[in-house]
């Protein structure tokens, strides 16, 4: 079976706060962040991502609820 | 200098000094301050406010790696920030930047409070990070099977794409199929017989 976590299969090994539109990819359009079940990411990316997405909550890059 | 070892292996502590040395080496110096400059701020003034930042930084002998200029961005909420007079002012645009530096751990907090406190910051976020750069921006690299969960999920925060789903190998396999068509190219006689008959029609 293929590899389906986004970060690994594209080499990413950091997650940037400042990378909204990948961010964006991993939200459901109420702004919350899609399960790891979902979406395919491996539990380190989700966990980077989690950090990441809530970094950027905090600058208003990205919104604490939508809708 | 104590760092934990019995006495009875004090032999080792010369040791022990250079490990903690070697440990305050190894641990990430590299700190991401990333600020949003007021709006109020005249667009003339947001290069020179953002050299304040940058200058604070350095002043506490920090080795910038890298910065990216304040742009204007829309808020995802409306943020609000006590003005001199008391009173609370309101923000729903402001210019977000960043600077990436390297720094002894024991200078971060000076930084951090001096780039809080300034008037025209209305928000700041230190983070430690590593000295490569972690910030794609455009070369994001797009996603497989966007169609597909845009699809099964509604819609996801971006209209234009969606992370891969865990998707059913029945859901995949037409996708696969799609992609598996081919394009031959044309022989060069298909092509000279091509070129005669448009010249013979001219």
């Amino acid at each position: 079976m293929t590899k389906q976590c986004y970060f690994t299969q594209n080499n990413i090994k950091y997650v940037d706060y400042k990378d909204t539109d990948i961010l964006k990819k991993f939200l459901n359009p109420h702004g919350r962040i899609i399960s790891r079940k979902r979406t395919g990411v491996c539990a380190k990316y989700q966990r980077q991502l989690a950090v990441a997405i809530k970094r950027a909550r905090f600058m208003g890059l990205l919104p604490y609820v939508a809708r | 200098m104590s760092c934990g070892i019995p006495p009875n292996k004090k032999a080792r502590s010369t040791d022990c000094n250079k490990t903690m040395e070697d440990i305050n080496e190894i641990r990430s110096n590299v700190y991401e301050i990333g600020y949003l400059i007021a709006s109020s701020v005249p667009e003339e003034k947001v290069a020179t406010e953002a050299e304040a930042v940058k200058s604070i930084i350095t002043k506490a002998g920090a080795e910038v790696i890298a910065e990216g200029e304040p742009v204007i961005e829309r808020l995802a909420y409306t943020m609000r920030k006590k003005s001199v007079s008391g009173a609370y002012d309101k923000y729903d645009t402001a210019y977000f930047g960043w600077i990436k530096f390297e720094v002894g751990s024991s200078k971060i907090e000076g930084i951090k409070k001096a780039v809080d406190i300034h008037p025209s910051v209305l928000r700041m976020l230190m983070t430690s990070t590593v000295r490569e750069n972690t910030y794609l921006g455009k070369h994001a690299p797009a996603m497989e099977g966007d169609a597909d969960l845009a699809a099964s999920t509604g819609a996801t925060m971006s209209a234009s794409s969606a992370p891969v789903a865990h998707a059913s190998p029945k859901k995949a396999a037409p996708c696969a199929k799609e992609e598996k068509m081919e394009v031959t190219p044309a022989s060069i006689e298909q092509m000279d017989k091509s070129i005669d008959a448009m010249v013979k029609e001219v």
